[in-house]
């Protein structure tokens, strides 16, 4: 591109005290001019360089001026031409214009005139630039955009899953073949169609007209699991969010549609798998649990101290196998997303309240005493009452169970940002650097003289990980040998 | 002193159940499967029943319902046997079960006798 700076000036005039005196002020205005003092020579250097601006006498002998002009513009149509004409002539300054000059200048002409008259042709041509710029700006911008577009739409009409939008009223302004394939529209071509008209399901409809309701802005969208068929064949999980204008007003919504059908499958065989494993392998373990508690008990007659300690031992042992069956089970259960069953508004007290009560007959057997700190204006939380009983109660009882006799068990609750935060330190045995990263791992248990005496499955905290993260929450750990363990848990505050 | 219906498909829980409550001088009754159970609570008409849940030829909930819709049966007191049952997360939705089905009580297998003996006798006061 080039710069006004390299914009080059041809004077052609006979006269050469106009000829020399035009070149002195343009190159005193530091542009760049070339002067020859006929027609015939100007066209010759036009034909091999380029000007952008032509000051061309009209009045010459040898090949005139007019023929010069239409010659000039012949070969570069972008040319400015400003003819230089003597008063008497005006009229030929005229038809000079209408034969596409951009100006013209009359003789003499002063120093000033000379200047502005080339300068408005500069200026022109500057503008004219600038124009041109912005105009390509313009559309490489909107190729881009265009572009953009394309690859989003490749996108979306590539994806697995279904995608709808639909604008404020409901109706349907964009749909890719997946969700066509998905729902099967009611009529042959939905677009523009209010959702209700070419999708006959009730929850679905009521679920995008829930979405354009929504009032706080912070709201995400609403999930839902939708069956299809009848009877239900199909299974979808369907994610609508509301699309905002800067207003923050709603204009549409966008809903996301997964198949779930063959998960839901899984789900069914795996929780049959479950269940049954439950009753096969409790049932047993209840039936020769019970059995023993009849010797222990004395039931079956008198038994010495030394079996009812064994007994007791073995009694101990059951339930811990009962217990890991039970966290197992639980496990299995949040690994297909199946755990998490009713999120309600909790308060985080209560929950460390009924944690602490139930351990607290076996920390009184061990002198490990409790001290809980939970701020009065604790956020709740929205989670499912279970799963936290289930968070509480492993962090409380590890506490216990890991202590050393005697020791104390410290257990805080306060908001941390958008966060309510549970800590449970205990002041027992610690754990290795080593094995701090492997806690969370399914089965894995600290081997040591410590910890053999303690009944644990090595579940319980692989659970508690994931049921805090199943509640988009966060668990991490830190620990001292021989100074103490503690717990840290996230988990988000409920939405006001 | 009551004549007290134990209901269990596991011959070890029967036995267990029978030999705590004969201890504490109760009549035993004793019934293998829920078909069985029914029977013999609609014959004897026992002061109580223990009724495990899981049972494959009729489950405890349907004893219990059945027990229950009944007006010559409903007055005896149900104790349901629990367990992780299938597709409850975990047993206090099996409690909830429990007392959906109109069962009197309820308590998780394995029970420490003295538990045992302990609702038995909270049972019959009701």
């Amino acid at each position: 591109m080039t710069t006004l700076e390299a914009l080059h000036i041809l004077v052609v005039d006979d006269e050469k005290i106009i000829r020399e005196g035009a070149e002195r002020i343009l190159i005193k205005e530091g542009w760049k001019t070339t002067i020859v003092e006929s027609g015939e020579r100007g066209l010759a250097l036009i034909k091999n360089d380029t000007f952008q601006v032509l000051l061309l006498d009209l009045m010459m002998p040898g090949i005139s001026g007019m023929e010069v002009l239409q010659a000039a513009l012949q070969m570069q149509p972008d040319l400015l031409v400003i003819v230089i004409t003597g008063y008497a002539t005006i009229e030929n300054a005229v038809s000079a214009m209408k034969s596409g000059a951009y100006d013209f200048i009359p003789k003499p002409f002063t120093p000033d005139q000379l200047r502005i008259v080339v300068r408005r042709a500069l200026d022109k041509i500057r503008l004219e630039r600038e124009a041109a710029l912005l105009r390509s700006e313009r559309e490489r911008s909107l190729q881009d955009i265009a572009n953009e577009k394309s690859k989003t739409l490749t996108i979306i009409n590539h994806m697995a899953d279904g995608v709808l939008v639909t604008d404020q009223k409901g109706s349907i302004v964009l749909n890719n073949p997946a969700v066509t394939r998905m729902v099967g529209w009611a009529s042959k071509n939905p677009l523009g169609k209010h959702v209700s008209e070419v999708v006959k399901h009730e929850d679905l409809t009521n679920m995008l007209k829930k979405v354009l309701e929504i009032e706080d802005v912070h709201e995400q969208g609403i999930s839902q699991e939708v069956a299809w068929g009848d009877p239900p064949t199909t299974f979808f999980m369907a994610h609508t969010a509301p699309v905002r204008n800067e207003q923050g007003d709603i204009i549409g919504a966008v809903t996301i549609f997964n198949d779930v059908t063959r998960l839901k499958e899984l789900d069914r065989m795996k929780s049959e798998f479950v269940d049954m494993v439950s009753h096969e392998l409790r049932s047993p373990l209840s039936a020769i649990r019970q059995k023993l508690s009849l010797m222990s008990d004395g039931f079956t007659g008198d038994i010495s101290d030394e079996q009812k300690q064994i007994v007791g031992r073995v009694q101990h042992r059951i339930d811990g196998l009962l217990g890991m069956i039970r966290n197992l089970l639980d496990l299995s259960r949040i690994e297909a997303g199946r755990l998490v069953q009713q999120k309600e508004r909790l308060v985080v007290p209560d929950i460390i309240e009924e944690a602490v009560e139930l351990m607290v007959p076996e920390a009184d057997k061990k002198g490990v005493t409790f001290e809980v700190t939970i701020d009065a204006d604790l956020f709740p939380i929205h989670a499912d009452r279970q799963n936290m009983e289930t968070v509480c109660g492993n962090l409380v009882s590890n506490a216990v169970k890991y202590n050393r006799e005697g020791g104390r068990v410290t257990i805080g609750a306060r908001n941390r940002g958008e966060f309510v935060e549970i800590q449970v330190s205990d002041s027992g045995v610690g754990i290795a650097q080593e094995n701090l990263g492997r806690i969370f791992d399914k089965f894995f248990r600290i081997r040591s003289d410590y910890t053999r005496t303690v009944v644990g499955s090595g579940i319980g905290l692989p659970l508690v990980k994931a049921i805090v993260e199943a509640h988009f929450g966060s668990i991490s750990v830190a620990s001292e040998l021989e100074k103490g363990t503690t717990f840290t848990v996230l988990l988000p505050r409920a939405i006001t | 002193m009551a004549r007290i219906l134990i209901v269990d498909d596991d011959p070890d829980i029967v036995e267990s159940v029978t030999m705590v409550l004969q201890k504490n001088n109760h009549e035993v009754l004793q019934a293998y499967g829920g078909v069985e159970g029914l029977e013999k609570a609609k014959k004897e008409k026992p002061d109580a029943i223990i009724l495990d849940v899981m049972m494959p030829d009729k489950d405890g909930y349907e004893v219990c319902k059945e027990l229950k819709g009944d007006a010559s049966y409903r007055d005896i007191p149900i104790l349901l046997l629990t367990a992780v049952v299938s597709k409850i997360p975990s047993t206090t939705y099996t409690h909830r079960m429990g007392m959906e089905t109109e069962a009197d009580d309820y308590v998780d297998k394995p029970v420490e006798p003295t538990e045992l003996v302990r609702l038995v006798e909270r049972l019959l006061k009701q």
